[in-house]
This record gives C-alpha cells, sequence and structure tokens, in this order.
C-alpha cells in the first residue's frame, strides 16, 4: 500500500523526528509507516490524514505497492 | 500504583523486585546459598541499570524499555512474545514425549509449562475473542424482513 507521508512531511519541511512528535509516535514509526513496512491501525492513518488535511484515501492508496 | 511512577523507572523497578525477591528466596535457603543469593542480587542490579539506560535510547527496544512504545512498537513486542510461547510450547511438547518414550522421570515438568501454556491460551481466546462475539445481524428477523430476496 502507497501512502503520502513522505511527500507530504517534505512538503512542510518537516523532520521524520517532528512529525512523529506531532503524531505522539515515534520516530522509527514514522519510518516504517514512510517505507511501507508498517500500516498504521486506522486511528493513527485518521491522525496523520487529518494532519496533513487530507482524507484517509488521499493518503493511503491501496491500490499502488509502496515504493512505486 | 504504575501511574504515580516513572515510565522509563517502571521496568528496571520490576526487574530489580522481582529479581530481589527471587535472590532473598535463594537466601532463605540457607547453607551456601547466599553466596548465590548475593551474586544473582548483583546481576538483577545490573541488569536493571542496564533497563534504565537502555530506555534512554531512541530506538525500538529503548521504547519498549521505557514504557513509552507506540503501537508498532507495542506490536513488535507482542509479536517478539508470541514467538517465544510458541517455542516454549514445542519444546515442551517435544520434552514431554521424549520424557514419556524413555521412561524418564523428568517429562512431567515438560507437561505442566504445556498445560500452562494451553490455559493461558484459552485464557486469551475468552478474554480477547469471545467477548467481542455477537450474534450474525443476518440471523435477525428485521434483517430478514429487509432482504432483497425475500
Amino acid at each position: 500500500m502507497r501512502n503520502r507521508v513522505r511527500e507530504q512531511r517534505t512538503q512542510r519541511e518537516m523532520s521524520q523526528a517532528e512529525l512523529a512528535a506531532a503524531l505522539g509516535v515515534s520516530r522509527q514509526t514514522v519510518i516504517s509507516i514512510e517505507s511501507g513496512r508498517y500500516l498504521p491501525s486506522l486511528p493513527l492513518a485518521f491522525t496523520i490524514a487529518r494532519f496533513f488535511g487530507l482524507t484517509v484515501d488521499k493518503m493511503f492508496d491501496p491500490d499502488e505497492e509502496a515504493g512505486t | 500504583m504504575m501511574a504515580l511512577i516513572r515510565p522509563r523507572l517502571r521496568k528496571p523497578l520490576g526487574i530489580a523486585l522481582a529479581g530481589t525477591v527471587f535472590a532473598a528466596a535463594w537466601a532463605l535457603r540457607g547453607g551456601h546459598a547466599w553466596q548465590l543469593s548475593v551474586a544473582m542480587e548483583v546481576t538483577v542490579l545490573v541488569s536493571a541499570i542496564t533497563t534504565y539506560v537502555r530506555a534512554g535510547e531512541d530506538t525500538d527496544d529503548g521504547a519498549l524499555a521505557g514504557s513509552r512504545a507506540d503501537e508498532r512498537q507495542k506490536l513488535l513486542s507482542l509479536r517478539a512474545r508470541a514467538l517465544g510461547w510458541n517455542f516454549a510450547m514445542v519444546a515442551a511438547f517435544i520434552g514431554v514425549t521424549i520424557g514419556v518414550a524413555v521412561k524418564a522421570i523428568w517429562w512431567w515438568p515438560f507437561l505442566v509449562i504445556f498445560a500452562v501454556a494451553g490455559f493461558g491460551q484459552l485464557l486469551g481466546w475468552s478474554t480477547y475473542s469471545t467477548a467481542d462475539e455477537g450474534p450474525a445481524d443476518d440471523a435477525s428477523p428485521q434483517h430478514e424482513a429487509r432482504s432483497p430476496a425475500s
């Protein structure tokens, strides 16, 4: 599943540590989500989407493979 | 109670407390067991201090040691413990099977481990699975009345 976390974060010129602090998760978890190694829970997915002002389906695309 | 203790201190204190109780049990045996008890207590304190230091690191392991793990780190911990539990069950099964086959007198501790593991798993099922079950909504008369097939 592809997501736009890295893209949105870099657009806002945020570091992974800053995003992690804003979302209340660890920096390692942000790295794992960005690389597609970890699929966040639904509540966390909503938190991420709301943080970037997007809907969950805009933030996470189930039809695309991570890294494509 | 746990809320009163700083997250970083929780695991180290737990290790120190459990280890001290176990070391005290050895000391209570009497005889030369007190020497082992002292060595055990030193090891436990070193382990508790090491855990405290690890808890300050910016790693998955550090987050778990510092009781500040997020959902992914808790899942990692859960998976690791589940794997350990599976290993314990398989080892206990092999132990009890070999013990029975060779008519050994040491077969029953393996059976106890196997039984406790099995009981724990049943307890887990009853706590986390069965409690969430409910009747299927298509079993209700209201749903049948709304069905386009009827």
